[in-house]
């Protein structure tokens, strides 16, 4: 059985495919039915009519000959298979006596009377069990007291044969019609359901971030659904980029009091310098960490695809003058072709603050590799800098773990990365670098991402 | 050195002037991107501390416009935008380096004093001439490994014509530098600290060019 809720989940184009089915399936028959009894009427009558005639045919030629006491005929029938024995075919003039006359067909069989008055069909089994339509009709004959029966039969073979033949022409007639309709059905479903398949494949398109917005170039109805698809997309794009925009500038319009704050606490004695520079990194920390988490863009964004290698390159760039400013070389193996949907800042974001975790603790270099293993995308940034205890990683990997109070502006660089990346559902792995220093590795589900080119 | 410092913020302004100064550096500011501008062109600095969100437009722009016109001084940006995209954007203007607000002076310090150093190709933080030795991180100066007890001027002077060496610094370029733009020194300020350096590093450590400047020597190859 199917469910009530499967049923409403139905596709359109099945259902509008089962009622034509339906329809086709019940109608046809009947319509069928109807056609064939109608026919086999009208043979009938026919047949009967016929009958009918050939009585009035055999009643008009018979006559009696005194002289001998017989009936003779002076008629043929015209028709052969009353001459052909047991043809099926037969007639019969008889009275209550021993005087009879029939078609040669009949031979030595005989016709039974029914004295019934009147004129009557009856159906009776006949020579070799045939089954007969008899049409039987008294009458009297001048010269000849006795009542004569006369009768004309025929086998119902005839009747059936042509209903027989009719059916199956009918039904022929009808399957090629059903067939006829339901690819036609079939088709006009194809095409009145075009559009709506044009726009399912547009929203697939936006999704992939193919296309910027949904085809409006489509039926009234739906071109209307269209644009106010559209619409919440723009909406939701403009709010994001809003809220990015909001959180960016809190957190500028915070810091900067904060920086005062700083060199003014520096100028303090020793003694109340500590406690204000705690409250004040604690203060600097929570506005750096919700910014983070508030300008994510996360996997919902509906971001375009773009090579990996674009969307590092203001990063990559950034980071190689910065390395060579601090006197570190800087290897970055990103294969090109490989194409990802991660929103391009938040990327940015992942990679940029491994990269400057490592620039902050390398001694001579530092390397980036990206590469697809499996279903995932790898990135890997390791440096030859002191490394991590496994303890330290355990901290470094929870939220705004606190690992590098010397070196400012890379205390929460690891755990901001962790929530990004756990955001987008990967996971970042920190390990020892074959170089001794930390290696660390982001995995992203290459679901979002496809390898293009 | 002498540092310009581009800050639109006033409190922030003068409260890291005033410790950078407390560190021996001679300090500038500019409010804004026009007089940064004016003052780029115009005056003699070793480098530039920047922030990004100036009122008469984004520091990044005022900064690829000075690459354009080929002033290659090192720019320390200073910006609290956190976020790559924004420090991308500061890279790609021409920034060297750069610090996110809040800061601490000591991080501001370490990074100028790298910038400057690699300016005048000094890959290494300690640079050594004869027995003298700077450490441009600590900002310490020992001689055959005693330490060299300086001036604020002094050190500034010395840090100067050692960053330069081997090349030949003009007064003029050592009025620049070294000197408050305010208190013009007369010609004989110098002569008194260069004679003063001299007694301090050892008599053949400066060399004085007649008519074209100083330079440092290697004192055991002078003698």
């Amino acid at each position: 059985m199917i469910s009530a809720d499967k049923l409403r989940r139905l596709p359109i184009a099945t259902r509008m495919l089962a009622s034509a089915l339906v329809l086709t399936v019940l109608i046809l028959p009947a319509a069928g039915a109807l056609l064939s009894w109608n026919f086999r009427e009208a043979v009938n009558t026919a047949f009967n009519e016929r009958l009918e005639s050939l009585l009035n045919v055999v009643i008009a030629g018979v006559s009696y000959d005194v002289r001998q006491d017989t009936l003779v005929t002076n008629r043929q029938l015209g028709d052969s298979r009353f001459d052909r024995v047991f043809s099926g075919w037969y007639w019969q003039v008889r009275d209550e006596g021993e005087r009879v006359l029939t078609s040669r067909s009949l031979w030595d069989q005989r016709l039974a009377i029914s004295h019934e008055p009147g004129m009557a069909f009856r159906t009776i089994i006949g020579p070799r069990d045939k089954q007969l339509r008899l049409l039987e009709r008294d009458i009297r004959l001048p010269n000849l007291d006795e009542v004569l029966h006369v009768q004309v039969a025929a086998s119902l073979d005839e009747v059936e044969a042509q209903v027989a033949r009719f059916q199956t022409l009918l039904w022929l007639s009808l399957a090629t019609l059903g067939g006829l309709l339901i690819v036609l059905t079939g088709l006009q479903i194809r095409w009145g359901l075009a559009p709506l398949r044009r726009i399912e494949q547009s929203l697939k398109a936006v999704e992939q971030g193919r296309q910027p917005a949904i085809e409006t170039n489509l039926p009234r109805e739906l071109a209307r659904l269209a644009d106010a698809i559209n619409t919440v997309l723009d909406r939701d794009q403009r709010l994001m980029e809003r809220g990015r925009t909001a959180a960016g500038n809190l957190a500028h319009a915070l810091k900067t009091p904060v920086a005062v704050l700083g060199t003014l606490v520096e100028r303090l004695p020793q003694e109340q310098q500590q406690a204000m520079a705690a409250e004040l990194k604690r203060l600097d920390e929570a506005v750096r960490h919700h910014l983070a988490r508030a300008s994510a863009a996360g996997p919902v964004a509906l971001g375009a695809e773009q090579e990996l290698i674009v969307v590092l390159k203001p990063v990559v760039e950034g980071v190689r003058r910065l390395a060579g400013r601090r006197g570190l070389e800087f290897h970055s193996e990103l294969n090109s072709g490989l194409r990802v949907r991660i929103d391009a800042q938040d990327l940015q974001e992942i990679v940029g603050n491994l990269l400057e975790n490592a620039i902050n603790w390398a001694k001579s270099f530092i390397n980036l590799t990206g590469t697809v293993e499996g279903g995932w995308l790898v990135l890997s940034v390791s440096d030859d800098g002191p490394g991590m205890s496994p303890e330290t990683r355990q901290q470094a990997l929870s939220r705004g773990g606190k690992l590098d109070e010397a070196k400012s502006g890379s205390g929460l660089g690891l755990s901001i990365v962790t929530e990004l990346v756990e955001l987008h559902g990967g996971e970042l792995r920190l390990d020892d670098s074959p170089e001794g220093g930390l290696r660390a590795e982001v995995i992203l589900p290459l679901a979002q991402l496809r390898s293009g080119g | 050195m002498k540092i310009l410092l581009v800050e639109d913020d006033q409190p922030l302004a003068q409260g890291l002037a005033a410790s950078l100064e407390d560190a021996g550096l001679l300090v500038e500011i500019a409010g804004d991107g026009r007089t940064a501008d004016f003052l780029i062109t115009t005056e003699r600095y070793d480098a530039v501390i920047l922030d990004l969100g100036l009122p008469d437009g984004n520091g990044a722009q005022w900064l690829s416009g000075w690459r354009e016109q080929g002033i290659e001084l090192p720019v320390l940006i200073l910006t609290a935008r956190e976020r790559w995209s924004d420090k991308a954007a500061g890279f790609s203007a021409g920034a060297d380096d750069y610090v996110t607000k809040p800061f601490e002076t000591a991080e501001i310090l370490f990074r100028l004093r790298a910038l400057v150093r690699r300016a005048h190709g000094h890959a290494h933080p300690v640079i050594r001439i004869g027995d003298i030795s700077l450490d441009t991180h600590s900002a310490q100066v020992t001689r055959a490994g005693m330490p060299v007890s300086l001036t604020a001027q002094e050190f500034r002077l010395l840090s100067h014509l050692v960053h330069a060496a081997p090349r030949v610094v003009s007064r003029a370029e050592l009025t620049e530098h070294v000197y408050d733009g305010d208190t013009e020194p007369d010609s004989n300020v110098i002569d008194v600290q260069v004679s003063r350096l001299r007694r301090k590093l050892g008599s053949r450590s400066i060399e004085t060019l007649r008519g074209r400047g100083y330079r440092m020597v290697s004192d055991n190859t002078a003698s």
